[in-house]
């Protein structure tokens, strides 16, 4: 990870830089033909069986540095390497969902996955059947396998997608959005599906717009704003930047806030409805539990307030999480 | 721009390149290579050689070949030839036209014209001569009772067989050499045969003419190529030529024609030649007319035919007889500029190679030459 | 909006990584100052993490991580295995099929007509008493005609939706991401054109043959010289200028795919291409451009006529072979310039 040099776009491949890293960038960057900079200086690091969340606003770049990941798009400047190999070692190892679905609308689902199949150099047609009949299992598409994909839901569209992108074992799992289009159920079903695959120790980039999607499935996270990193780490260090809170429910607001006032928690706060929040600091809350109660401060309910991705973002941007130019 | 870019891109600038070359190389080579590719001869010894190989018994050797015809003679852009068809005559006038030539001896020839799914063909073998239009589907029956000397090939020395070819060439240079500059090259290539270019150059400033140049093939001395030059122009205004050529005798098949099953036969119907014979006599006479007040202005290069034309006569004959006649002749004399001077006025047309003065006083004045000579020519009462 | 949690966090994340400096800038330290020591955040502004990436939380599969993983094993065969694919798409798409189903019955239509004008046996000219004379000869009026727009336009549909369709539909970014390679993906394509040009070609010889043989005396030919030949000889003919005219559709298939490489509406190469050869049919019926007129592909298109001459007119069809193998090849170069340096954002 030294040389940052070279022509601008080259995939840096060769020797994998400081192991067990999935995709590494440097300076990435892409300024399009109109003069629009969709990712700025972009420096990122994915490691090796994470599930990383790449976040950002509609219009912040992710399709952009994700199309350059793949070789469709040429970065203006910067290096990038997937997997620590030369792209056409790579891609074989690596299973994209990019922006949305597109198949042949004339074809069934199972003959879209075969054309696909046929393009990677890599895949055995001995297996293709085998292995295409196991990707459509896999997101619940064995059924509609033989129907036109033109007659598919816009579920079973992103299904399909993404049982493209599992057409063979794969290292990196690039999904661009996954949950898109889909309804709760589906939503649902593409985590489980997530989680299921990076249990096999594959590693998933999934980018999204939707915070809340990437708490729930991702250990690490990066957010980017109108082409520029922001923050970047786990999900557990970038929450961790915000105090964690305490809330307690109580008929009996003042003693509770006087209790906690006591015992040396900061920023006590007490709301109208009788909800007494302030920050944990490093206190265990069941301690706390048992001194309110010491007190005779009636306790209806007590939690833990952790901050969201979006208060991370609203806290790091001083904006809301809304569209980019 | 990234290096990337540039390198990509030069692919097919290459491939632009190395077409290009391959298109241009034939003539380019042949015109930047200045070296001698046959031994040096003077004109007078080129013209004898010439004379003695085309003179004696056989003539010119059996052959074949693609005999092309360009002509860029800077006319006015001209719809009624755009119309005419291609075996129209009037086609000859501009672009480029391709013949097939077969030379067996001299009465075995085969000439075709192909053209888009068409060909026309003259066969002459032996006394017999056929002539067949597949546009048509008709062969026509030619007797011909002396099978004379093709004529496709113009003879480049008169043969008069009391003079040596020494001595032909000596007296043809001498009587050219009152008007024309002679020389020879010997580094040019015609249908990719090295040839021997005896090139005219007029010495009146007032020709049009800049020079002609005539090809005779290396080996065998036939004609392969003959060039006009006008004056300031790279390209020749007129050419013929062949562009591929073999001496070798043509199959025995060229030669011989059965009409087609189907096709229909006007044997010994010499209707073309009869009513061009009609139509000769009648021209000869109307010729005879206008020789009669025709006279000749200048000499060598520079001479300029003054002929009596009545304009309104002949724009009157063209409308009756309709056709790409009268088209052509309307879009001539819209193009022509009126001038005048102290010989009077009237029209000028002009051309890279020959320029028109049409008089009010009812004179046409042709010639290869320069306006201001012809308006010189006019004054000449 | 929060989550809530219970009161043990269940989140089993590693403690994260201590920074060691205070985050520089006012946004990290944006949080109300809490008293004494606050904990470090854990976040990581993005000017530090250069160089300093979270460790991996959970191990990955041994053989996979450090040290780059054993190549993959190209398949033999695999780029067969795609032109195959791409033939099948091609084969399979009812535009396609419609396009060649009119390629055939258009020489019957022909057929048929001329049938019925050639009835009467006397005053017809040169062509149509040929092609009523005998069965062959409806092959070679078909080419003439159907060279001139008709199979440009099949050929183009197919050669310019090639590239600009894939982008348009965006499978393109799914076959270079599987990854089918843009040089190689290119070949493909443009060999897909190319057979597809000469299996319309041969729609349109096997189509006129046919009919000819019902409609029409079968026999020995005459040919554009006067000279007949024996029908074995005439299917050969055929044979050769089904050759010939299938290297120039696909010699415009090239120009097709090159156009198609600049445009991700395929629409917009077809267009362009036939108005090239439009341009240039136009070009060709003005004399005094005769000295172009060489150097243009459709002028070359009816060339095939040559195949009709006693003898064949072997230079004329060279001549015209190598015409369509500098278009293949200056077209091809520029398809392959352009596409495999393209953005494709799509
Ligand atoms: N082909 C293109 N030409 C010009 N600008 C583009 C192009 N593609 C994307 N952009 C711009 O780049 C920015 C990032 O786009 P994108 O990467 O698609 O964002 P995201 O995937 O995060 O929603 C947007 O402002 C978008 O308008
Ligand atoms: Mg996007």
């Amino acid at each position: 990870m030294t040389a940052v040099t070279s022509e601008a776009g080259a995939p840096f491949g060769a020797a994998p830089p400081s192991g067990g890293e999935a995709i590494v960038t440097r300076g990435l960057t892409k300024r399009f033909r109109s003069g629009q900079v969709a990712v700025d200086t972009l420096d990122l690091s994915v490691p090796r069986g994470s599930v990383f969340g790449f976040l950002g606003p509609n219009g912040s770049g992710k399709t952009t540095t994700i199309r350059m990941l793949l070789g469709l798009v040429k970065p203006t400047a910067g290096e990038y390497s997937v997997l620590g190999l030369p792209q056409a070692e790579a891609l074989p190892r690596v299973g994209a969902l990019v922006e949305g679905p597109a198949f042949y609308p004339y074809l069934s689902g199972a003959a879209n996955l075969m054309r696909f199949d046929a393009a990677d150099p890599t895949a055995p047609r001995a297996t293709a059947r085998r292995r295409i009949a196991e990707a459509l299992e896999r997101v619940g598409l064995s059924a509609a396998a033989g129907k036109r994909y033109r007659h598919y839901s816009l579920g079973m569209r992103q299904r399909l997608a993404i049982a493209a992108a599992l057409l063979g074992p794969r290292e990196l799992l690039v999904l661009d959005e996954p949950t898109n289009g889909l309804d709760p159920q589906g939503t649902r079903e593409v985590r489980a599906l997530v989680k299921e695959i990076a249990s096999d120790g594959t590693t998933v980039f999934v980018s999204s717009h939707l915070l809340a999607e990437v708490e729930q499935m991702c250990t690490h996270a990066a957010i980017m704003r109108t082409g520029r990193l922001v923050a970047h780490g786990t999900i557990a260090s970038l929450s961790g930047g915000l105090a964690a809170r305490i809330r307690v429910e109580t008929p009996d607001a003042a003693g509770a806030a006087r209790v906690l006032g006591a015992l040396g928690l900061a920023d006590v706060r007490t709301d109208e409805g009788g909800t007494v929040t302030a920050e944990l600091g490093g206190h265990a809350p069941e301690r706390l539990n048992a001194a309110l109660v010491g007190e005779e401060v009636a306790v209806r309910g007590l939690a833990v307030v952790r901050p969201s991705l979006e208060d991370v973002f609203v806290r790091l941007t001083g904006e809301g999480f809304d569209v980019d130019g | 721009m990234r290096r990337g870019t540039f390198v990509r891109w030069g692919v097919p600038i290459a491939a632009a390149a190395v077409i290009g070359a391959a298109i241009g190389a034939g003539p380019v080579i042949a015109a930047v290579s200045g070296d001698p590719v046959l031994p040096e001869r003077s004109a007078e010894q080129l013209l004898a050689d010439a004379a003695a190989a085309t003179g004696k018994e056989g003539g010119i050797p059996p052959m074949s070949g693609t005999v092309q015809q360009t002509a860029s003679l800077g006319l006015p852009s001209l719809p009624a030839l755009s119309q005419a068809g291609a075996s129209s005559p009037l086609s000859l006038l501009s672009g480029s036209h391709e013949v097939k030539v077969w030379y067996g001896a001299a009465d075995k020839l085969r000439v075709a014209m192909p053209t888009q799914m068409n060909e026309t063909n003259l066969i002459i073998n032996g006394g017999e001569a056929w002539y067949w239009d597949s546009a048509t589907n008709t062969a026509t029956r030619v007797s011909v009772k002396a099978p004379a000397a093709p004529t496709h090939t113009p003879a480049p020395v008169p043969q008069t067989p009391d003079l040596t070819p020494q001595q032909a060439a000596e007296r043809l240079l001498a009587q050219a050499d009152e008007h024309t500059t002679v020389r020879v090259i010997n580094t040019a290539e015609v249908a990719g045969r090295p040839v021997y270019q005896l090139v005219l150059s007029p010495k009146d400033a007032g020709s049009l003419v800049q020079e002609v140049r005539i090809a005779l093939d290396g080996e065998t001395y036939v004609p392969l190529q003959v060039q006009v030059f006008a004056k300031g122009s790279a390209e020749p205004a007129f050419q013929i030529g062949f562009t591929q050529v073999t001496f070798t005798p043509p199959a025995a098949e060229n030669f011989t024609f059965t009409p087609p099953a189907g096709a229909k036969v006007e044997e010994n119907t010499l209707a073309l030649p009869e009513e061009a014979g009609r139509h000769a006599e009648e021209h000869a006479e109307r010729a005879k007319d206008v020789a009669g007040e025709a006279k000749v202005v200048g000499d060598g290069w520079t001479t300029v035919a003054v002929v009596p034309f009545d304009l309104n006569d002949v724009t009157a004959q063209a409308s009756q007889e309709g056709g790409e006649g009268a088209a052509l002749l309307d879009s001539v004399l819209a193009s022509a500029t009126p001038v005048s001077g102290p010989w009077g006025s009237g029209k000028l047309i002009s051309t890279k190679l020959v320029t028109a003065l049409l008089t009010d006083d009812g004179r046409l004045l042709v010639g290869a030459v320069t306006p201001e000579e012809i308006t010189r020519a006019a004054g000449v009462k | 909006m929060s989550t809530a949690e219970s009161a043990t966090p269940s989140r089993t994340t590693s403690p994260a990584t201590e920074a060691t400096t205070p985050p520089a800038g006012g946004t990290a330290t944006a949080t109300a100052p809490g008293p004494g020591p606050r904990r470090t955040p854990g976040l990581v502004p993005v000017t530090e993490t250069r160089g300093t990436a979270e460790r991996t939380p959970r191990e990955p599969e041994p053989g996979r991580a450090g040290g780059p993983a054993a190549p993959l094993p190209r398949r033999a065969g695999a780029f067969w295995r795609l032109l195959g694919s791409e033939l099948g798409l091609t084969f399979r798409r009812p535009r396609n099929l419609l396009m060649l189903s009119v390629l055939a019955i258009v020489p019957i239509i022909i057929g048929i007509a001329l049938s019925l004008v050639s009835a009467p046996d006397d005053g017809i000219g040169g062509v149509i008493a040929s092609v009523a004379g005998n069965s062959l000869m409806l092959t070679f009026f078909a080419f003439s005609f159907l060279v001139l727009l008709l199979m440009p336009v099949t050929v183009s549909v197919v050669a310019g939706d090639a590239l600009a369709g894939e982008a348009g539909a965006g499978t393109l970014r799914y076959l270079l991401a599987a990854p089918a390679g843009r040089t190689r993906l290119l070949l493909v394509k443009y060999l897909n054109a190319a057979i597809y040009a000469y299996a319309a070609t041969a729609v349109v010889a096997l189509s006129s043959l046919l009919t000819g043989l019902v409609l029409f005396p079968a026999g020995p030919l005459t040919l554009l010289s006067g000279t007949t030949i024996s029908m074995g000889e005439g299917l050969v003919r055929i044979a050769v200028a089904v050759g010939y005219v299938g290297a120039a559709m696909a010699a415009l298939a090239a120009v097709a795919l090159a156009l198609s490489a600049f445009t991700e509406v395929s629409i917009g190469a077809i267009a362009a291409t036939m108005v090239l050869v439009v341009v240039c049919q136009v070009l060709r019926a003005i004399p005094e451009l005769d000295v172009i007129t060489p150097y243009l592909l459709p002028a070359r298109f009816t060339d095939f006529d040559a195949v009709l001459r006693a003898p064949i007119d072997w230079a004329a069809l060279w001549d015209g072979l190598l015409a369509f193998a500098a278009y293949i090849a200056l077209f091809g170069s520029i398809a392959w310039a352009r596409f495999s340096g393209k953005d494709i954002t799509s």
